[in-house]
Parts: C-alpha cells; structure tokens; sequence
C-alpha cells in the first residue's frame, strides 16, 4: 500500500511533514489535528484517494480511485470586545477614551470597516464623538496617547490576518449639563469589507486566493459597547504663593512676608455638600493676623460666625468652611499670610 | 498495472493499442469510485429541517463532509481479501461512528496507515504516555470485505468528518 495522506497545507513546513511520517514509521506518536483557533486556513486544498487492495487469481492488486479536491474557503467571522471598565467622567470631559479588541475570527485575510455609534438604547445621555473619534492604539500602550494613529474609514481600514487581533479607541466628548450617575454609552461596530449577512451567505471568488468567501456565524460584523458614567462630583484646589521681603523684593528672608492662595474649583455635576478647607501654617512661618479673606472678604481669625477661623487647638491652621459648592459656585479663592520666622 | 492502464490513452499506435486494452481488462477487475458531499440542513417549507447532501466545491471550518467510496468488479472471477482505505486528511476530524458499509469490517489506523485496529483497541503513545485513541488521532480508515467481491457485484463504503 502506499498510503501517503493527500493534504495540501501551504502553512506546513516541509520538514514538519517528513517529522510526522518518519513518527508514523515507528507507530509511537499520535498525529493529531492542526491547532488553527479559526479553522483550517482559507485556500486550503484538502485531497483524498481512496485505495483497494484484494486478491485477484491468486494476485495481489491495488487500485486507486479518483482523487477528490475539498477546497477550503474563507469563513468570515470578526469578534469585537470591549477591553475598558465602565469610565468615570464629569460633564464637559473631552478626548476620553474606551479601549476595544477586534479579533478576526474566520480563517483568512479579512478587512474591516470600523464604525462608531453613540444613539444607544437605554442610557442616559449621548456621549459626542470627537473628530476624529476612532484611533488605533498603535503604541500598544492601552491609553490614547499622541503617538496613536486616527482611523480614516476606507483609507487605513485594518487588515487582519486569520486570528489577529487589533486595539482600536472610540474617543468621545462628554456634554455639559448631564447629571449625576447618568450613563452614556458608545458601541464600536467592525464590519467585514468582503461581505455580511445570514451565516452561510455566500460571496463568489471573493476569498482568499479567490476561493468563495462564506459568512460565517458572526454576520461578519460584531459589536461591543462600552460605558462612561458621570461622578458625582470632582473638587480641584490649588494652592499658590508669592513672597514680599521688606526690600520690596521678593526673597524667602526672615520677615517676609508669603502670600498664600488658595483656589477651589468644582468640576462635573452634583453638589460637594460641606466643604471645608484646611491649611496648615508651615513650619518657621507664623500665620499674619487678620489676614484672611474669602472671596476678597475678610474673615475674623476668631471661630465665630464667619466661615473661617485660625484653629490654634494643635498647629495652626486656617480653616474656611465653603458649604455645599457646586458649579454653579464658582471658583473660591482663599487667600492668608505669613511671615518668614 | 495502473500506469499501463494511465498510459493507455496516449499510446499512439493501434497494434500496441489493442494490446495493452486487452491487458488492461484484466488489470481492471476492481472499479473504484469516491465522492464527496457536504452536509446543509435545509429548512423545509413547514418548518422543519432536514440534513441534505450538496456538492462541496468548497467548504468552511466547521462543516460536515460525507465521503462515499463506491466499488464494483467488472471482472469475470471473484476477488478474494478486499480492503478499501482512505486517509483521513489532517483538517478532517473524524465523526465518531460514521464510516459505514454493507458486509465491511470498519477499522483505523493511528499511525499514517502502518498499521490499524478497531477503534477500541487502538492506543497512542504522547510524550511517553500511552492512552487509548480517540477520533483525532485517526490517519486513515479501511473497510475490509468479510466476503469475496462476487463478479459484477458492487458495494459501498463512507465515513463523515468536519473540517476543522
């Protein structure tokens, strides 16, 4: 008998063949099946003779029969999943980003469309894309950086080789005037360029090596969508200082004076109910009285009615009460001084 | 024998014609025959679905293929021992169950058609550890004749596999 198995398998090595038949010789090792995660590749031609062997007269024959030809074609699949968590954002955030994957999943060379969608069923609010709203992480860092490359839909549409893969962002805007723990979504969308349709749609010649291009279980179109949800609330403050030395110059010398301010902005919705700020006096310093203002006005150093005092109870520490600030307040500007020791 | 009965057709001059035709008769006592058709399950028009065989000019992963070998002696004297084989392609996964024939003895190699066994006796040995063969260590499947292949009869053997 000389049974040689038929397969034509362009991605297999020569010698990895000879490997498998001289194993076959010493019946020891299994010859198992490829490990190809989206299937045996697009183009693959698969061969098959069947061989009879019988008596005749007293004589061995051997006979072959016709070889049969299975031409593979190239099942169109795409898998897309989001890879961010749920984003945490404020009203009026740009460029904020989700990350996704887009996976070729058939078994040959594939192009995809990507497309974005922010009219999501189900949320509460629509994020705005941003110009350009599709990037490719092409630094492979997992976040948008300058050195990524925007997605020009049928100019750079990713071509993917069976089981490759590819990082893709959606880059949106978050409007002003969403509120608290609303959520909005944003769905990216990759599309086989060959073809889509019912699984088993079939497109002629189009395939790898031109061999029938057939839509696979996916459509040749997948989906993810991914989530940003507004904070509750974000409170920045900085803190600034100038110096004033009795020369009218500016040197940090014993008794000059430093002139703190303090900024406290809100940013995103919601309401920062009670806040307070403290500030400790720095060391080798000491707090100038009566110095404080809130707003440009004065606040007694005494804990009185007023909104701010100098607490003395442990280090000395300037303490202004804003209340409940949203952003609608404004920005609030604490200034104090103190003098070099 | 078979490169006589191949040559035949372009040997150019009639007395070595006549000559070898006759010769091949005899070399041609078994007809084989295979074909290949793929499984599609096609929903009927009251809404149930049925599995039918179509021409498989092209398949994907994941699709059934049905082989079906067809054999006849076309000579005038039985033939004793007959043994069909067909290798199992690499992409092919062997459906547990399904090569079949009318009076044929089902058998399968593991080993690239050395030697084969039945399906519960067959054992391989992975990195040193052997354990019993399943569908996927299968290279080749072979059918053998329990009888003699009378003149003009005729039989048929097939198995399934899914393209992996």
């Amino acid at each position: 008998m000389s049974l040689m198995r038929a397969v034509t398998e362009p991605h297999r090595p020569l010698q990895d063949v000879c490997a498998r038949l001289a194993y076959a010789a010493f019946a020891t090792v299994a010859i198992g099946g490829p490990a190809w995660a989206a299937g045996t590749p697009a183009g693959t031609l698969i061969e098959g003779t069947a061989t009879v062997d019988f008596d005749y007269g007293g004589t061995p024959f051997s006979v072959s029969s016709n070889t049969t030809v299975l031409a593979v074609a190239e099942r169109i699949d795409v898998a897309t999943v989001l890879q961010s968590p749920q984003q945490v954002v404020s009203a009026g955030d740009t460029n904020r980003a989700l990350l996704f994957t887009v996976t070729n999943t058939g078994n040959g060379t594939e192009t995809f469309a990507l497309a974005i969608d922010n009219l999501i069923a189900g949320d509460e609010f629509d994020p705005a894309a941003a110009v350009p709203a599709i990037y490719f992480d092409t630094d492979g860092s997992g976040d948008l950086t300058a050195a990524d490359q925007a997605y020009t839909a049928g100019t750079n549409d990713p071509v993917l080789a069976a089981d490759a893969s590819i990082d893709i962002f959606l880059v949106n805007d978050i409007p002003a005037g969403v509120a608290n723990g609303d959520i909005g979504r944003s769905q990216l969308t990759a599309t086989s360029t060959t073809g889509t349709g019912a699984a088993g749609t079939v497109y002629a010649g189009t395939g790898d090596t031109g061999v029938d291009a057939v839509v696979g279980t996916t459509g040749g179109e997948s989906a993810d969508t991914g989530e940003y949800i507004v904070s509750d609330i974000q409170v920045a403050m900085v803190k600034s200082q100038a110096v004033t030395d009795a020369f009218g110059g500016t040197e940090p010398l014993p008794g000059a004076t430093i002139t703190y301010t303090i900024t406290v902005d809100v940013i995103g919705s919601g309401t920062a109910a009670a806040s307070v700020v403290r500030d400790p006096i720095p060391t080798y310093t000491t707090y100038v009285p009566g110095s404080l203002l809130l707003n440009g006005t004065a606040l007694s150093d005494a804990a009185d009615a007023d909104a701010g005092e100098l607490d003395t109870s442990v280090v000395p520490t300037i303490v202004v009460r804003l209340g409940d600030l949203t952003l609608a307040s404004g920005t609030q500007t604490i200034v104090f001084q103190a003098s070099i020791d | 024998m078979s490169v006589i009965k191949k040559l035949y057709p372009v040997l150019g001059l009639s007395l070595l014609a006549v000559a070898s035709s006759l010769f091949a008769q005899d070399a041609k006592q078994i007809e084989v025959t295979t074909i290949v058709k793929k499984e599609v399950v096609v929903e009927q028009d009251d809404g149930t679905r049925t599995t039918e065989l179509v021409a498989a000019d092209s398949v994907v992963p994941g699709e059934r293929v049905v082989y079906t070998i067809s054999f006849r002696n076309v000579g005038s004297e039985p033939a004793d021992n007959v043994v069909i084989t067909n290798p199992i392609a690499e992409t092919l996964k062997y459906v547990a169950g399904s090569a079949a024939g009318d009076d044929l003895e089902v058998e399968f190699s593991v080993d690239g058609g050395a030697t084969f066994g039945k399906a519960d006796e067959l054992r391989v040995v992975i990195d040193g550890v052997e354990r019993p063969a399943t569908t996927l260590d299968y290279t080749h499947v072979r059918w053998v004749m329990q009888e003699r292949l009378e003149a003009g009869s005729e039989g048929q053997a097939s198995f399934a596999a899914v393209l992996e």
